[in-house]
Parts: C-alpha cells; sequence; structure tokens
C-alpha cells in the first residue's frame, strides 16, 4: 500500500508539471503571433498510394531471402545508395528471373491450402505493371523444392519461355509458353538436372555420369534429349551446380570442386572447350581432391559471376581442403575467362557467400555475407558502400 | 582401373537404362521398388554408397580427423559429415528420432562417415525430419562427400521431405544404416 501511495503522488507531481508547462508555451507562442511571426503553413492532407516502380535499374540487386524466421521473400537493393527499393512476396525455396524488359518478375514457388499441409500447388507467379503487384499465376505440373539454387529457374534470353527444374519425382523440365501463360512441354531428362536454356528454345542439363543433357525442340515443339560426352570426373571432381552461364551468348563455364573451368559452347552441338585451372590462373599448384590438400578453392553459395562485356569471371575463394566447397569466400578473385589469367585479387570484409555483378558500362560488384552485402567497385575492390540484409538465398542482376 | 567394379558397372548399366526408358516405365518400376522397399531398404544408394567410401577412407577428411564422438549437439560430432541443417538431437529428437510434433521421412540420402574410435568408414543415413517450422538450433553446414543436386541421391541440399504429409522441413538426423564395407 506505501508503494501505491507513493507511486500516486508521484503521477499528481508529474501532471502538475505539465500543466505548467503547457500554460508557460501558450503564452511564449501567444507573444510570437503578436510579435508578427509568420505562422508555419498548414500541413497539407495526403493520400496514401504506392511508389511506382520503373523497373530494374543496371545498378540494382534482387535477392532473395532465406532467414529461418522470415521465410521467403525477394528484395531489390539500390547499388548506388544501398537502399532497400522494393519487396515481393514469395514461398520458401522460391527461385525468380525477370523478364528482358525488367519490370516483369517471374517467381516459381509452392504453397499448400494449409500452410504445411493440405494441397500443394506449385506456381509461376507474375509481378510487374506500374507497382510490381501480382499479375496471376500460372500453374506448374511440379518443381523441386530444395535449398536455393540458381540454375532451377531460367527464362529464354527473350523472354518468351520459362524452363523449371522438377523433381517430382523424376527429373524434368517444365518449359513454359509465357506468351500464353501455359505450360508448353514436360520434358524428361532422366539421370540429369538444372537447367541452361540456350539459343532460342534449346537448354541443357548436367548429369550424374558427368555429361550434358542436350534438348532441342523441333518446329512442332517436340523435345528430343540427346547426351553429350562426358566432361568431368563426377566422382572426385564434379561441377558445381553454381556453375556459372550467359543465356544470352550460351557460353557456360563449368566449374568444379577442385576449381576447373570448363568452358563449354551450349548449341545443339555443344562446343567443349580445354579446361583451365583457376588456381593455376594464379601462378600456383592445381588444386586436388586427394591427400587432404589445403589449397585456395572455390566456395559459397553463389561463387560465381560473369561479366561477358569483358570477359571476366568473378569467383568467392577460400583456403581450405577438399570437400570445402560450400565455405565461403574470403577473396575475390577477377579472372580473364579468355587468356586464364587472374587480374587480381580482393579482399571482402568479412567471407561472403554470394557473388554478383552488373552488366553495364559502369559495373558494380555485389558480394554478401549472411547478413550483410558490399557493393565494391570490381576494378579497384574498393568497398564503396554497405548495408545489413537478410540472410540471402540467390541473387539476380539486370541483364543487358 | 580401379574404379571398374561391380558396382560402377552397375550404376552406369542404370543409367544407361535410365536414359533410355520413359518416365512411365519408370514410374512402372518405381513403383514395384516402393513396394518391395521394407525388404531392401536404402540397398541401391547404400551399396553405391559404399563402393565410394572404400575408396575414400584410407586418408580420411578434414572433418573426419577433427570429429569427436561423445556429443551428438555439436556440428562435429562424427556422423554429422555430411549434414546441412538442424540437428534434430537439438530439437527434442536424437540421432534417429524425430522430434514431437514433427514427422520422418521415408526417403533419404547417404553419405559415408568415418568414426575415429574404431577408424571404420559407417553409412549414415541423413533423414529429415518434417511439418513442424524450421527448428533453428544447432545449424550445421558439412560437405564430406556431398554432390551437386543433379546426383540426388548424394546431395543435402534436396528437401528430403518426400512421402511425408507436409514438406515443411524442421530438422536433421544422421540414422547410422552400417558399415562401408
Amino acid at each position: 500500500m506505501k508503494r501505491i501511495a507513493h507511486e500516486a503522488a508521484k503521477a499528481a507531481a508529474s501532471v502538475g508539471a505539465l500543466l505548467i508547462a503547457a500554460a508557460l508555451g501558450a503564452t511564449v507562442w501567444s507573444t510570437a503571433r503578436a510579435a508578427g511571426a509568420a505562422a508555419p503553413p498548414v500541413l497539407q492532407s495526403e493520400t496514401a498510394g504506392v511508389t511506382p516502380f520503373a523497373g530494374l535499374t543496371p545498378h540494382e540487386l534482387t535477392y532473395s531471402t532465406m532467414d529461418g524466421l522470415t521465410g521467403g521473400g525477394i528484395r531489390i537493393i539500390d547499388g548506388d545508395t544501398a537502399k532497400l527499393v522494393a519487396s515481393v512476396y514469395s514461398s520458401q525455396y522460391a527461385n525468380f528471373a525477370w523478364a528482358p524488359d525488367h519490370r516483369t518478375l517471374y517467381v516459381s514457388e509452392t504453397y499448400w491450402t494449409l500452410g504445411n499441409r493440405g494441397t500443394r500447388e506449385d506456381v509461376l507467379s507474375i509481378y510487374g505493371g506500374p507497382t510490381l503487384s501480382n499479375e496471376g499465376e500460372i500453374t506448374l505440373p511440379g518443381r523441386l523444392i530444395s535449398d536455393p539454387k540458381t540454375h532451377t529457374f531460367a527464362l529464354s534470353s527473350d523472354g518468351r519461355y520459362g524452363y523449371d527444374y522438377s523433381f517430382q519425382p523424376a527429373p524434368a523440365v517444365t518449359v513454359i509458353d509465357l506468351h500464353s501463360r501455359k505450360v508448353a512441354a514436360s520434358v524428361e531428362i532422366p539421370g540429369c538436372g538444372l537447367v541452361f536454356p540456350f539459343g532460342e528454345r534449346g537448354f541443357a542439363s548436367l548429369c550424374a555420369d558427368g555429361s550434358l543433357a542436350v534438348a532441342d525442340v523441333d518446329a512442332q515443339g517436340k523435345y528430343t534429349v540427346r547426351r553429350t560426352k562426358r566432361f568431368f570426373d563426377v566422382m572426385h571432381d564434379p561441377v558445381m551446380d553454381e556453375s556459372v552461364a550467359d543465356g544470352r551468348s550460351g557460353l557456360a563455364f563449368f566449374v568444379t570442386y577442385d576449381g576447373w573451368v570448363h568452358p563449354v559452347q551450349l548449341a545443339d552441338t555443344p562446343r567443349f572447350e580445354k579446361a583451365w585451372s583457376l588456381e593455376q590462373a594464379a601462378g600456383m599448384s592445381a588444386a586436388t581432391s586427394r591427400g587432404g590438400q589445403i589449397t585456395w578453392r572455390p566456395g559459397g553459395q553463389v561463387p560465381f559471376a560473369y561479366q561477358r562485356s569483358r570477359h571476366r569471371l568473378f569467383a568467392l575463394m577460400h583456403e581450405g581442403p577438399p570437400w570445402s566447397f560450400e565455405k565461403p569466400g574470403s577473396e575475390i578473385w577477377v579472372l580473364d575467362a579468355r587468356s586464364h589469367r587472374l587480374l587480381h585479387r580482393w579482399d571482402v570484409p568479412e567471407s561472403a557467400y554470394l557473388v554478383a555483378v552488373t552488366a553495364d558500362a559502369h559495373p558494380l560488384l555485389f558480394a554478401l555475407s549472411q547478413s550483410w552485402l558490399w557493393v565494391m567497385d570490381p576494378d579497384s575492390g574498393a568497398v564503396l558502400r554497405a548495408t545489413q540484409i537478410l540472410t540471402p538465398g540467390l541473387v539476380r542482376v539486370r541483364g543487358e | 582401373m580401379k574404379r571398374l567394379d561391380v558396382d560402377n558397372l552397375g550404376e552406369r548399366l542404370t543409367r544407361r537404362l535410365a536414359g533410355r526408358l520413359s518416365r512411365r516405365s519408370a514410374l512402372a518400376r518405381l513403383g514395384a521398388l516402393l513396394v518391395a522397399a521394407p525388404a531392401f531398404p536404402l540397398l541401391p544408394v547404400q551399396r553405391a554408397r559404399a563402393a565410394d567410401a572404400a575408396q575414400s577412407k584410407p586418408k580420411g577428411t578434414d572433418f573426419s580427423r577433427a570429429a569427436q564422438t561423445h556429443d551428438d549437439k555439436a556440428c562435429n560430432y562424427w556422423r554429422y559429415c555430411g549434414i546441412d541443417g538442424n540437428l534434430c538431437s537439438c530439437c527434442g529428437g536424437s540421432m534417429h528420432s524425430c522430434p514431437p510434433g514433427s514427422q520422418p521421412s521415408p526417403t533419404s540420402w547417404i553419405g559415408s562417415c568415418i568414426n575415429p574410435d574404431d577408424d571404420r568408414a559407417y553409412l549414415i543415413a541423413y533423414r529429415d525430419c518434417c511439418g513442424a517450422k524450421e527448428c533453428n538450433h544447432c545449424s550445421c553446414l558439412n560437405t564430406d562427400h556431398a554432390m551437386p543436386i543433379y546426383r540426388p541421391q548424394a546431395n543435402n541440399h534436396v528437401i528430403w521431405c518426400f512421402g511425408t504429409q507436409s514438406f515443411e522441413y524442421h530438422c536433421s538426423m544422421a540414422v547410422l544404416v552400417g558399415l562401408a564395407q
């Protein structure tokens, strides 16, 4: 009781002080008005709306989140300001791609009618218009649910077709006609996975025996799948899922755990070029998976980015033993993909899991840890800006 | 030449067949496999992984050299050499039982880990528990012998919740299958 009485007395004293302050304030305001000082303008009433979205700019980065608490989601950050520009809803384990108009965003995702159970719905959701709003969905026959993988979903370079890798239960690629918004074909790729589009309608997939599956289509829309020769040793040094491919030129760089780069010109009959080593490009011995060798190796979640205009390959690198292909990179190596030379080694402030580079004439380099985004100058390695982010899953920048 | 063992020949034959058969016939075989599954759980994958493990055993890996055998709530516990996700041991379950509120998937991928106490390689089934929200405790990422996703039977990025009521990932178990030899 004593404590309550004390609190009541304190509250009464506070109210009294407030009243005195208010009276004093009113007196000062009246005096100022009497002296002829201009009154501040009345604030204008507002209408709530949505900030327009004019399309992804050349320096904007799009990333999906895989934060355990917030679930999925897609965010756009402006590399020139390191500020958040827009957000789009997505399910967990979604993949996404921008249409060539830089305004339409396709999201490959999965929902259940009762949240974690009920009827499963695999869809390709479409976002666009002046405010990046939902414009409907295309129902998919299935899709792979996995940790984020860049090459589970892609568009043809002209944006006419979408390709979605499915594992439901057999490996297949769903081809989606984005003009008619219908599934055009489901192409079985037994023993293979992922999808790397090339040309107008073709695509390739990596296979578990070390070869490629190449799918080509005839005038009636019927796909034929053929296997190429084996070009890597899948048991001892497999090609990483997160290899990098330029959909427009069809040039792919399939990079192995040990850092061997296999350049392949994707086509109906792919052209396999001689493999080269990231480590040898840096004047070191080539890495090997035998003997527990500690050396520089590629690694991370999205460890490679390719800048077509200057033929530059960016690789997240770390010092580690065999099987450390998911360790984040303490350095970004910048390599000339034509001369196979190492041009630069840039430190990152904190080991990075993902890397991306913009495709414009004044490019920005992005390095992402699990909680930070650093915007870097690809030519000097300088960190220009930084911002905190949610745990990133995949990254995409605007293609040119 | 060492690779030309029975398992490898078997795998090549299987792949060649898989490359020629349609999904319909593949589904028919899958159906037969599912029916017979209780009789030979994990056998084909187990044999393939045993061959891989036998080759990698003599040298061990960076993980196996630092692994321990007493704390199953730590990422360096020997069975977790290829685990990616939350340890069910930290979420109310164990290495071979799901926490209450979740259910085990009948499917899994198979890895092989070396037990430092006896220096033997064992086959480990990395089996996901599904249906509850992600546990978010004891998150580990170990990658010994983990293969890319185009070789899914040895991949730890696939959400292995096939065959359960829900694809919601909760945590991962490391169930001992047997000796890899």
